[in-house]
């Protein structure tokens, strides 16, 4: 876990006050201001890792203070909490130059998972054709998968899946971080898919191993990490 | 102000003839005066007439109802049937009794020439223009007040008409806003402007009522769906705080307590996306969608819950299936006709989805050999919280189906839900996505969105 700084643009007392409690026991660095305003002069006077920001804000609209930010040059990463039943806020949110988005409310295990992995965007290598954990090995441009040097034969969907699940080594990803970024599916299918792709890409990958790579962390979603 | 108008329409009608009748019948005058000055001179050259005296004589005795003066360069009368005049030349007109010399005399209309010296005056009696003059104006004076008179009643009787319509109106209104949803403006036979009018109101106040009355069955419905899990959170978490509860006891029914919260929350969330979708801003953000990719997908994320039931799922889409539309809201929709099949069907079960284009549409089919929905039912699938079982046990929130209709309304898309014989066969029937050719929304009772 790599510890950020994080800036908490939310008006709701209760809801910032438990936000930032869990950011600390993750060991981040938290803040937080209640107002839009308040919230653009902090973020552009002071150097964060990630802005977590909430769509409804007094003074300042969400969407427009990410706006304000981008235009003012600022790379930081938002993640934008929207509201229950905004159809539009997505598209909004990321048209205006959010990273991602959450929906309210949510639970604290898929809030800390998202701001794992916008934090370790800004680490990002940009362009990598060869992702490599443990003894798996993983070629983008031939669309290649080996593991101990064993070749691996994955579905499309399967070769997306371990991709996503591999640039977020190390990191728990929730089922719907999954469903969105794998299927492209921004609703709650109540279905037992990403389950049942889980379970096909671990008979392709571990089964037989004596070391698993993917991992169910329980109540939040999986991980590619080694057994301990 | 109608009869001001229809006053000032016929003056003006008035004037119009009067100024042209009287023209042309001066012109007239003008015309035989002229003819018969050249038919005295003409004469006065025959040797035999005893020169234009002798002519002038002779007519004037034997008057045709013109006037004759021959006057000599003294001004002194020669011939004639009418009194000496100031000898000017040109058209020349009197009015009557005030003839030449302030004697009584005819209205007169006439021309005067020289000829060698001597002054000759041929006019005509202008008794016949004036009396004509008169006439006119009097059969117009009485015409002008009749038709006034008409006019004034006549408005008199289309204001209390149009009074009475309005006041109509107005009185239906004014019961509406003392409650009564049920008033309707009254509609005559007469098929006229106020007709129109009051059929229009009548299909804005019948969409009124038919909106109250969802508002009123959607609130009632939401407080009913809530109170029920409500009441189960409170006695789960009043046992809960019981002192003989243990830590893993609390433990547990807080996870069921933030599971429930969460169904709630999903109708809620579902509640508003419906709202959402039904007001119909989404439509700007409609893009061209690859139908077929995204049905693929639709069909991906089922297959594994179809298989967990035991239930065959077959998937039959077209390539190159295109749509304009909002990709998210059209996954939605698939996913939940799919789902739904799948809920509602036992183990065993077919499930299908077929998709493919038609002549002016992209025809999409999720069917399956299930239980069905009894035809009388059909169309109150598609209302929020309807659901065929009232004990409401088996999950869901009765929300899904009018979620897809909404979605499919937006598209400007027809939904049929229809018996598949057995089972059911829910059709969405899009437009084509190169334009918005297809605009055939059909609504009918029979389960037709």
């Amino acid at each position: 876990m790599i510890p950020m700084r994080i800036l908490l643009i939310e008006d709701d007392a209760e809801t910032a006050e438990y936000v930032l409690r869990a950011l600390a026991e993750e060991g981040h660095e938290g803040a937080v201001e209640h107002g839009g305003r308040r919230g653009l002069e902090r973020a552009l006077g002071e150097r964060w890792d990630l802005l977590i920001v909430d769509r409804m804000l007094p003074e300042l609209d969400g969407i427009r203070l990410v706006e304000t930010l981008r235009r003012a040059g600022r790379s930081t990463a938002v993640l934008l909490l929207t509201t229950l039943g905004g159809v539009d806020d997505r598209v909004h949110g990321l048209n205006a130059g959010a990273d991602d988005y959450l929906v309210k409310p949510f639970a604290m295990s898929e809030l800390l998972a998202r701001v794992a992995a916008l934090g370790r965007r800004a680490t990002f290598a940009p362009v990598q054709t060869l992702l490599r954990f443990a003894d798996l090995e993983m070629d983008l441009l031939r669309r290649s998968v080996t593991r101990g040097g064993e070749p691996v034969e994955l579905l499309p969907r399967e070769f997306r899946l371990l991709e996503y699940l591999m640039k977020h080594a190390e990191q728990v990803v929730t089922r719907s971080m999954l469903l969105e970024h794998v299927w492209d599916v921004h609703f709650d299918p109540n279905t037992s898919v990403v389950e049942t792709h889980i379970s096909r890409l671990r008979g392709k990958i571990d089964r037989g191993n004596a070391n698993p790579l993917i991992q169910t962390v329980r109540g939040s979603g999986y991980s590619l990490r080694a057994a301990r | 102000m109608y009869a001001a108008i229809t006053g000032a329409s016929f003056l003006v009608l008035f004037g119009v003839v009067f100024w042209s009748t009287a023209r042309f019948m001066r012109h007239q005058i003008d015309d035989s005066v002229a003819n018969e000055i050249d038919e005295i001179l003409a004469d006065s050259q025959a040797g035999n007439a005893g020169g234009l005296g002798g002519v002038v004589r002779g007519l004037a005795r034997h008057p045709s109802g013109f006037y004759y003066l021959l006057q000599s360069p003294g001004g002194a009368a020669v011939a004639g049937n009418m009194p000496p005049i100031d000898p000017r030349v040109g058209i020349r007109e009197w009015q009557e009794g005030r003839g030449p010399g302030g004697s009584e005399h005819a209205a007169v209309r006439g021309r005067g020439v020289e000829i060698h010296g001597e002054y000759l005056f041929v006019g005509w009696s202008t008794r016949q223009l004036h009396e004509m003059e008169e006439m006119v104006a009097g059969s117009f004076g009485w015409g002008l007040a009749a038709s006034v008179a008409l006019a004034l009643v006549g408005g008199f009787v289309a204001t209390g008409r149009l009074m009475r319509k309005i006041e109509a109106v107005s009185e239906t209104s004014r019961d509406i806003v003392r409650g009564d949803l049920a008033r309707r403006v009254p509609v005559t036979s007469a098929g006229d402007e106020f007709d129109h009018l009051a059929g229009s109101i009548n299909a804005m106040l019948n969409r009124i009522e038919s909106l109250m009355s969802d508002l009123h069955q959607v609130t009632t419905d939401i407080a009913h769906d809530m109170r029920t899990p409500l009441t189960r959170l409170r006695q789960r978490l009043e046992g809960a705080r019981h002192p003989s509860a243990g830590a893993g006891e609390l433990r547990d029914a807080l996870d069921r307590t933030i599971r429930e919260i969460d169904v709630i929350l999903g109708i809620f969330s579902a509640v508003l996306r419906i709202a959402q979708i039904e007001s119909g801003a989404r439509k700007s953000g409609f893009t061209a969608v690859d139908l077929s990719e995204l049905l693929g997908t639709v069909a991906e994320l089922y297959r594994s819950s179809a298989d967990e039931k035991q239930q065959s799922f077959r998937s039959d889409v077209a390539p190159g299936l295109a749509v304009r539309g909002d990709r998210e809201l059209l996954m939605q929709l698939f996913a939940n006709l799919i789902e739904n099949a799948i809920r509602h069907s036992p183990s065993e079960a077919r499930i299908e989805l077929r998709a493919a284009a038609r002549a002016d549409a992209v025809q999409v089919i999720v069917a399956d050999d299930g239980p069905g929905i009894p035809p009388e039912y059909r169309a109150k699938v598609l209302e929020r919280f309807f659901r065929l079982e009232r004990s409401r046990t088996t999950p869901g929130s009765g929300l899904g189906l009018s979620l897809a209709g909404a979605v499919a309304k937006l598209h400007e898309a027809a939904m049929t839900i229809e018996d598949n014989g057995p089972g059911l066969a829910v059709t969405v029937t899009l437009p084509h996505g190169d334009a918005g050719r297809y605009l055939a929304m059909s609504f009918s009772s029979s389960g037709t969105i």
